[in-house]
């Protein structure tokens, strides 16, 4: 759990599928190490032992929405138990039950998604993604075996530069990129056919959680009449609803503004005095919220569904995964 | 005019080596150097203000072939041919007064009276005829020289007459390039000082407590937003850092220093904070006769978010970015790409940059554009 903690922290895992299966994969090591101490029901203690570890890992980094509904369908099943069950047998279905959830909501819903996207590339198509996500990775790559022709643009952005590891993935698949990045974006979108994104969540009215920037990309795909696909499994969506990308958010490094990795020639801001200092905010957003006009489709593993949809998926399928 | 040749050369290097920062240094070195070229042009008799034009256009022609994408060579040059037509123009029109005058002075003496109405009907028409006429189809396709016509016409009037006549062109020529020098010398004022008179109105557009968004750096936005601090309007400043220059850093490092309240956010947060920005403004490199703005790369993207959210979109130009063209293709045509190595390093990157099995043709491309243009329907002002 602290290898976890620290990883989060450290920044090397990112995105928003590796850091939920990390964390899941983690509470399993927990739960097998765990033994009930007398006096105690199995169910309440493991349930505030998950919620310490919880908080733990909020230290470290606040919470992904996906992470979030994970942790409460593991609440859920916890709190399911029937009480006949022997602490071991209970471990097990746990843990056997943790299994099934990362393997049909996170990697057989890729697998699914998979098949639909790869149904809109088209060969001569120009794909423009931003950032790394990791599954709009498969779907180029998948794309990509079954021998469509295809360009990808990689936009990317300061201060996490995540396009760069994009890059280098896609160029050395063989596929023909052309990297650029956020502020080109009106410079290339002439040429650009299909947008692919990917989502950290999807809200009730359709609004997309997603690595800041990720709107800017699609109102000007929109303003120019590209198609925006946003990729996205559907454990992710979520019941509320935001309006804007101030009211819930999440800051980064402020200090990760100031640097620019590479460039030694930018280093404007150094050695700034106190007057200066105590004028001068740093701002680093990590998520933003692109509104539904500007998305054509969402692509899940429940097929291809509009942005106004997704509330029902929300309501109506969500009981059948509780239950699994 | 070696010296001249040599100036004219010295600026052509630097234009095309990109060497000059700025389009208000650029108009101004332009203007100067057609100062020169003006004053060192040797004037015929006739037909002074065409060899004027003829010059300032071979000049202009050269310089702005040196740099295509820096539209305010074009513009200063444009500006100086004007000039130079209209201080013709207000020259012929105070000359011919000046005829009608002194032939109606002298109706005592009968001798000359018949004479005098042929003599001031053939100077008039000799004065009209060596007066520009702007292009007209006829003339376009006649190709006349002027100057063949006019002597022609003022031998008739005899000796006497041709000399005053000559005499008064003479002083005519000098005159008109003096009247030209200084009007030039107007122009270099202006564009020495339009940050000023722009910054002058910046007190009537902000208002207390507002939150204004700017991208990358611009010195007029940078004067305009002190003049507004001077008269003690309290209002924040976000700047968005404008990669991959990150110029942006350099304004919020200026900012603070003058005493204003800035935050330095990234350019994918913009979309995220316009919603609580109260206005727009920017820079630009160029405005189009359509109303269209060259500007640095990234401000189409905020001008549609400030569209999408009602926000007024403020572009601040000095008049030596007015440019009479109208944008065709304005983004391949009036941009320039700079170099890829600001985007990536070569150095990690070198394993990508081998060519592609068996095709050739390299599988990366990096794009990394200057100007970006924003439409006349997504500004405010």
């Amino acid at each position: 759990m602290n290898r976890v903690g620290l990883q989060y922290l450290a920044g090397d895992l990112s995105g928003g599928n590796a850091r939920c299966i990390a964390m899941l994969q983690a509470f399993q090591e927990a739960i097998r190490d765990y033994s009930t101490p007398p006096e105690k029901t199995l169910t309440r203690d493991l349930t505030s032992k998950i919620g310490g570890f919880v908080s733990f890992l909020i230290e470290c980094r606040p919470l992904s929405m996906s992470m979030g509904n994970a942790i409460r369908f593991l609440k859920s099943r916890i709190a399911r138990l029937p009480l006949t069950l022997s602490e071991s047998e209970a471990k097990t279905t746990l843990c056997s039950d943790i299994d099934r959830f990362i393997n049909e909501k996170i990697v057989l819903a890729d697998k699914v998604i998979l098949r639909h996207a790869a149904t809109k590339i088209r060969d001569g198509d120009v794909l423009l993604t931003y950032g790394s996500s990791c599954v709009v990775e498969m779907i180029l790559l998948y794309a990509h075996e079954l021998g469509k022709q295809f360009r990808v643009v990689v936009v990317d952005s300061h201060p996490m530069l995540e396009g760069q590891k994009l890059l280098r993935r896609l160029v050395v698949k063989g596929l023909s990129c052309t990297y650029t990045q956020l502020n080109a974006i009106s410079y290339v979108m002439h040429k650009v056919t299909r947008v692919f994104l990917g989502a950290s969540s999807i809200f009730s009215n359709g609004t997309v959680y997603s690595t800041v920037g990720t709107a800017s990309v699609a109102m000007v795909a929109h303003a120019f009449r590209v198609p925006v696909l946003v990729c996205c499994e559907a454990y992710k969506f979520h019941e509320r609803v935001q309006l804007d990308s101030i009211c819930f958010n999440e800051l980064g490094d402020p200090d990760a503004i100031s640097k620019v990795p590479g460039r030694v020639d930018v280093n404007y801001l150094d050695n700034l005095t106190d007057k200066q200092k105590e004028n001068l905010e740093l701002l680093n957003l990590k998520y933003d919220a692109t509104p539904s006009d500007y998305i054509s489709v969402i692509v899940t593993d429940y097929g291809m569904i509009p942005p106004t949809s997704v509330p029902v998926i929300v309501r109506g399928y969500r009981k059948e995964y509780l239950l699994i | 005019m070696p010296d001249t040749q040599a100036l004219v050369n010295d600026f052509l290097n630097k234009l095309k080596k990109r060497k000059i920062e700025g389009s208000q240094a650029t108009a101004k070195q332009t203007a100067e150097l057609l100062r020169s070229v003006i004053s060192q042009t040797r004037m015929p008799y006739t037909n002074q203000a065409s060899a004027l034009i003829h010059s300032v256009k071979a000049v202009g022609e050269r310089l702005i072939a040196a740099n295509p994408v820096e539209l305010a060579v074009g513009n200063v040059v444009r500006r100086v041919l004007h000039i130079i037509r209209e201080e013709d123009l207000s020259l012929t029109t105070a000359a011919m007064a000046g005829l009608n005058l002194s032939a109606e002075s002298d109706d005592e003496d009968d001798t000359d009276r018949d004479n005098h109405p042929a003599l001031s009907a053939a100077a008039i028409a000799a004065a009209s005829r060596s007066t520009l006429r702007p292009p007209s189809l006829q003339t376009l396709l006649e190709d006349v020289p002027d100057s063949a016509a006019v002597p022609h016409t003022s031998s008739s009037g005899g000796d006497s007459e041709g000399k005053s006549k000559s005499a008064d062109k003479s002083s005519r020529s000098r005159k008109l390039k003096h009247d030209v020098i200084e009007a030039v010398n107007e122009l270099i004022q202006d564009i020495s000082t339009c940050r000023e008179l722009i910054a002058e109105q910046a007190v009537e557009h902000i208002h207390q407590n507002e939150v204004i968004l700017t991208l990358g750096s611009s010195r007029t936005v940078l004067e305009f937003l002190c003049a507004a601090k001077e008269k003690k309007r309290s209002f924040r400043v976000f700047v968005a850092e404008g990669a991959p220059r990150y110029q942006g850093h350099l304004l919020a490092k200026e900012l603070v220093t003058r005493g204003l309240q800035t935050t330095l956010i990234t350019d994918s947060a913009v979309f995220a904070m316009i919603s609580r920005v109260n206005m727009v403004i920017v820079g630009a490199h160029a405005v189009m006769a359509n109303g269209g703005v060259i500007a640095p790369v990234g401000l189409n993207m905020v001008a549609l978010a400030a569209q999408k959210h009602a926000v007024p979109f403020v572009v601040l130009a000095g008049s030596h970015k007015l440019c009479p063209l109208y944008p065709h293709h304005p983004e391949v045509l009036l941009n320039e790409l700079r170099s890829p190595s600001e985007l990536l390093d070569f150095g990690e990157f070198s394993d990508c940059l081998d060519f592609g099995s068996g095709i050739g043709a390299p599988l990366l491309h990096v794009v990394n554009p200057t100007f970006d243009y924003v439409p006349p329907k997504l500004r405010r002002a």
